[in-house]
């Protein structure tokens, strides 16, 4: 299933590339995409929501501090 | 609404400030005292205060084993310019670097918000008329079959058919279309228009999310998704880019001093790890990357705002250069409605004498060659008697004279003698004599000569037509905008075919321009499809490069213009930003620039400046 989310506090492009890859092999997390202008995240996932948008957040935080994950 | 301040850029702004006083302060008592372990802490602090944030997302950087995150470039940039003693440098670059950070994220921010402004053409609110009166509710939450009222100034909520009321209806916003439309009942509006004045009782017909504004910006949010050659380009070069700088700094801090030493030369650490510094503070690809995808957001959210919806980058390049442009007729280059041009009267009876007796014998004809011979004479007697030939015409009684309408064959046959050079599509005779025809003809659609000029003058190699219609009627369409080719009494698979060979022929690419309703294929098949009028057909939605909000032709040149420029801002910013980056590197490697102030400084004002460069795509009204 595909949920979206809505990423803000990315840098650029570069960097959401970098966080796309990290979500996309994160556990349960079937794939990822990040547009950065658009500030959004689609992911493909069998996961509960409350789980995978916990998953999420754990990814994005080991990333950067100050990326904000939600639910779009 | 108000922008949301995340707290970390109140913690940037603030961090750049005291890193900046801190760092002044270093400065001054750097100058005033000898070196001293006291200048040294207040540099410290400096860089603390400037570089602690970055330095908790380098240590993430560290934690997954990705030495080449920025975060962790820069703060080894810092530390390393404080172990060669340029502590103040040291501090420069961390601050710069947060700076620079905070303007580019504005620079985006701004960008967004004008983008999104631009296609804010969903209402949040609705008016629900029921038995029990009318009551505000939230757009999502109207079903199909529900009555809604739209007052003058509202925008339309959902798509949905009118019941009641007569408005002027500004499309503007969604089409690109400058002139407002009149609706009465019967009328469908489209969700994202305005109504301009008068109120309207209306009937949903699609749920706000199957409405037209949503599917316009859905469309354009998809299209980002669709890279251009220049974001190809960018995203391959930013993944070489950071690990050789990288590598050439480890060369040169590390590698050049090893390689005098062996040489029997000094091997002056501090000069070689100063340029290798310098090197690590343009490491970051952030500054070349995040413009030339702006650039291509910004000329799709501008394209949109003039009803031309691009599905994507791509399809910028593409339409960039196209060379061969074929065209549907009817409803594309002509209104598809058929009107009379030309009458000749024979002499024996008066004009019209002739529209009458025409316009009497046509009076139950369905084919819409006879409505446009009604629209001359509304007022023509009911014939006594009809009789139709197929394929030739009519013959009727009308007011006890014997009327013939229909083809040259029809008159031959029954009869009639013709004089020779007489032309015209529809022949009329009255009791065996001949007494005129007519050239009826699809109108040209007013703005069909000049966009087929804007076309040449873009540089559009050949213009044709690809119809249905048979050759005498597309003739003279195309000898009056003098196009290069026409192909008559195509069926769909036909025009798929000639598009097939258009192909073929390898002479630049080919762009089909039609309504969508039946050539959903030829669409997809051509290099660029382009379908017009709208998101009505789901399927030519679907296959086209390119949607045409309005029925308007000049919108294809348009597109074409805008194409070029955003293609050439982005192209720009490449040079730019790639220019500015190497020249840095060139002169630090080569010892010119000994200022790791001055690199990170040209760093951050070439992303800045490219962003704002890439928001000029955005700007498309005078294009």
């Amino acid at each position: 299933m595909k949920t979206k989310y809505s990423v803000a506090g990315l840098d650029c492009p570069n960097c959401a590339a970098k966080l796309e890859g990290m979500l996309a092999k994160t556990e349960g997390i079937a794939s990822a995409k990040i547009n950065f202008l658009s500030e959004k995240l689609t992911v493909e996932s069998d996961l509960p929501s409350d789980q995978l948008l916990a998953a999420i957040q754990k990814t994005a935080q080991a990333f950067s501090a100050k990326v904000k994950i939600e639910e779009a | 609404m108000k922008k949301r301040h995340s707290p970390y850029l109140t913690h940037e702004v603030w961090q750049v400030i005291g890193g900046g006083l801190l760092l002044v302060a270093g400065i001054v008592t750097e100058r005033l005292s000898a070196p001293s372990p006291a200048v040294l802490a207040v540099y410290l602090v400096a860089l603390a205060v400037s570089g602690c944030t970055v330095w908790l997302d380098a240590l993430r950087g560290i934690l997954r084993r990705d030495l080449l995150d920025e975060k962790f470039l820069m703060t080894l940039a810092s530390v390393g310019a404080f172990v060669i003693g340029s502590y103040a440098e040291g501090v420069a670059v961390m601050l710069f670097f947060l700076a620079g950070e905070y303007f580019e994220h504005q620079a985006v921010q701004r960008s967004r918000k004008s983008i999104r402004g631009l296609m804010d053409l969903r209402p949040d609110r609705a008016i629900r008329l029921s038995a029990g009166g009318e009551e505000e509710i939230d757009a999502d939450d109207l079903t199909p079959g529900e009555t809604v009222v739209i007052r003058p100034g509202d925008r339309v909520p959902v798509d949905c058919t009118v019941l009641d009321g007569t408005a002027l209806i500004d499309a503007a916003a969604l089409t690109g279309e400058a002139i407002p439309v009149e609706v009465s009942p019967g009328s469908t509006l489209a969700s994202g228009t305005v109504c301009q004045n008068g109120r309207l009782i209306a009937r949903v017909d699609h749920i706000a999310d199957e409405s037209a504004a949503s599917r316009v910006l859905s469309l354009v949010e998809e299209a980002n998704e669709a890279k251009s050659r220049q974001e190809n380009f960018i995203t391959r070069f930013a993944r070489v880019y950071t690990p050789a700088v990288v590598l050439a700094a480890i060369l040169l801090g590390v590698g050049v001093p090893l390689l005098l030493l062996a040489t029997g030369n000094a091997p002056a650490w501090t000069d070689w790890l100063h340029r290798a510094l310098t090197f690590l503070v343009v490491s970051c690809p952030c500054a070349l990357v995040i413009s030339v995808p702006l650039s291509f957001f910004g000329g799709i959210g501008g394209a949109a705002s003039e009803g031309i919806l691009f599905k994507g980058g791509n399809r910028m390049n593409a339409l960039s250069h196209v060379k061969t442009v074929c065209c549907d007729k009817t409803g594309t280059l002509t209104e598809g409605k058929f009107e009379v041009r030309d009458v000749v009267v024979s002499g024996e009876i008066g004009r019209d004498e002739l529209l009458s007796l025409a316009a009497s014998a046509e009076h139950a004809s369905t084919h819409p060659i006879a409505a446009a011979i009604r629209a001359l004479a509304p007022d023509a007697p009911v014939p006594a008697s009809v009789e139709e030939r197929a394929g030739k015409g009519i013959v009727a009684e009308v007011e006890g004279r014997k009327v013939l309408v229909g083809t040259r064959k029809l008159l031959s046959d029954e009869g009639v003698f013709v004089p020779d050079g007489i032309t015209g599509s529809v022949f009329v005779a009255c009791d065996g004599r001949w007494i005129g025809c007519f050239t009826v003809g699809d109108a040209l659609r007013e703005e069909s000569r000049e966009t087929v000029e804007r076309l040449r003058r873009l540089g559009v190699i050949r213009i044709g037509m690809l119809t249905g219609d048979v050759q005498e009627n597309a003739q003279p369409i195309s000898d009056a905008l003098s196009l290069d080719f026409v192909r008559a009494s195509l069926l769909p698979d036909g025009k798929y075919a000639a598009v097939e060979e258009l192909i073929a022929e390898k002479q630049g690419d080919v762009l089909y321009v039609g309504d969508g309703i039946n050539d959903a294929p030829v669409i997809a098949l051509a290099d660029i499809g382009v379908a017009m009028g709208g998101v009505g057909s789901d399927a030519a939605i679907e296959a086209a490069d390119l949607v045409i909000m309005s029925d308007k032709l000049d919108r294809l040149p348009k597109a074409i213009r805008i194409a070029r420029r955003t293609v050439s801002i982005a192209r720009q910013n490449i040079v730019f930003a790639l220019s500015v980056k190497l020249a840095i590197l060139v002169l630090s490697a080569v010892g010119i620039n000994t200022s790791m102030w001055l690199a990170v400084f040209a760093d951050v004002g070439v992303a800045v400046l490219a962003i704002l460069n890439a928001m000029r795509a955005l700007r498309v009204k005078k294009l």
